[in-house]
């Protein structure tokens, strides 16, 4: 019986690793700009100006929501190819990057359920009172805000073991491990949102919209970007590719990652 | 690490690793942001935060900076050693500023208690709101500095730093300087500024 360690299938993880652009790409222009999220209704506003808020945004809402519903999945095949770079670094006994694995899979749980909320008010809005809406307006806030812990264990594991790495040049850079922790910090205080409906602690206010989300925002963005180039180094390290050459005017090609 | 020469010709190097800094800096312009939310607040509603200013413990506001300089001044020291090569003294420091920091939280439980059995809360006014979030926010970044002095007093027992080996200590105490210096800027704000 043939014992042969089955071929690393490096076009998947790159292709993995490239929906996380997919997901921030997606998310920001479906759910900021489409669904008018950016920034989102205040939690200070009436019931009745929430309901017609729905009322006249209710086809870009439907539509934003539900292209959210399927990019969020994005966010959990991204952390699959994260935690295959984390293992390359952790060894297959690793434990963090299961957990870097499960808390991006569980992330995607409170954004569907909070596009579901959002998407269901747009579809029913004439059947809706104002206060119904105004209700599950808050409830989607509340889930996919107070989620955070999720994500903050999936960011940890990933800080963690990306500040491990030997390498003379990390896969990851020192930096995005660190604004990974920064990330962390900053989703504490957005426990704060169901005692606010204004002010900087409030879901919509200072805090939690223009502190937390672009911290987070910034993180996703900055690591989507190194675990793309990160397979590609991965691939040149096990010699299934070769580096690109960048030729030098006047002299030999400098080989690169 | 990074290193630089100065002006007279000798090497400087900057304490710790460049992601602390960026935790730092990071975290630093988070606190700043909410310094300015609060004073903007304050503008709106001047006799209503000067009246509830009023109701906050100076003596509480002191005490606890005194503690918290001290608790720092513990970890200046305690980086001094470890570059002395006085590896014995070190431990006792960390645990004295651990000491120091579990009692600034004894200290603030006590403060919020009263406020909350005189009835005040965070949701009582905006100045109040203020008052509890950036206080305990910051009671959380004390909170978390306790666990990394604990952990430091570990590696220090078991003589993990020398002074050529004390990179880590050396960002525990930069993190440590960091609360320290949130606090000296919240309680003026807080308990002094008229």
């Amino acid at each position: 019986m043939s014992t042969s360690t089955p071929k690393t299938d490096y076009s998947t993880w790159k292709l993995l690793a490239w929906t996380g652009p997919v997901f921030f790409i997606g998310f920001f222009v479906m759910w900021g700009l489409l669904a008018d999220n950016f920034p989102p209704m205040a939690a200070s506003t009436t019931a009745q100006d929430m309901w017609q808020h729905y009322k006249d945004l209710q086809t870009e809402i439907m539509v934003g929501m539900s292209v959210c519903m399927v990019l969020g999945s994005c966010y959990m095949t991204f952390g699959a190819a994260v935690s295959r770079v984390m293992r390359r670094i952790e060894g297959p006994e690793g434990m963090l990057a299961n957990v870097e694995m499960m808390g991006a899979t569980i992330t995607y749980c409170p954004i569907v359920v909070a596009c579901g909320i959002w998407l269901t008010c747009a579809l029913q809005i004439d059947r809706l009172s104002p206060d119904m809406v105004q209700t599950m307006y808050y409830l989607a806030w509340m889930i996919i805000d107070l989620a955070y812990m999720v994500t903050s264990w999936q960011i940890i594991a990933a800080a963690v073991v990306f500040l491990r790495d030997k390498r003379e040049k990390k896969l990851v850079p020192a930096w995005v491990s660190w604004w990974g922790f920064v990330t962390v910090a900053s989703f504490f205080p957005v426990s704060l949102i169901p005692f606010f409906k204004t002010g900087p602690f409030a879901f919509h206010g200072m805090f939690n919209f223009w502190i937390a989300f672009p911290t987070w925002y910034v993180w996703i963005v900055s690591m989507s970007i190194f675990i793309i180039k990160a397979v590609s180094r991965i691939e040149i390290e096990d010699g299934a590719a070769q580096p690109k050459e960048v030729p030098v005017r006047g002299g030999a090609p400098l080989a690169t990652r | 690490m990074v290193a630089v020469r100065s002006g007279s010709g000798e090497t400087r190097r900057l304490p710790g690793v460049e992601g602390v800094w960026v935790f730092v800096a990071a975290d630093m312009v988070f606190f700043a942001l909410l310094f300015v939310s609060f004073m903007l607040g304050r503008q709106e509603a001047t006799a209503v935060f000067e009246a509830s200013r009023q109701t906050l413990d100076v003596n509480f506001g002191g005490i606890n900076t005194l503690i918290l300089l001290t608790s720092s001044w513990c970890v200046v020291l305690a980086v001094e050693a470890v570059k002395r090569n006085a590896l014995d003294q070190v431990p006792r420091l960390i645990a004295g500023a651990f000491l120091l920091g579990v009692a600034f939280m004894v200290s603030k439980a006590l403060e919020y208690g009263g406020k909350i059995k005189a009835g005040i809360s965070m949701l009582s006014n905006d100045f109040y709101m203020y008052y509890f979030t950036l206080t305990g926010i910051h009671l959380l970044h004390v909170f978390a500095g306790n666990i990394l002095l604990i952990v430091l007093w570990n590696k220090a027992r078991a003589r993990q730093f020398s002074a050529d080996r004390c990179v880590v200590l050396e960002c525990g105490a930069t993190y440590w300087h960091m609360v320290d210096l949130l606090w000296i800027v919240l309680f003026p704000l807080l308990y002094l500024l008229r």
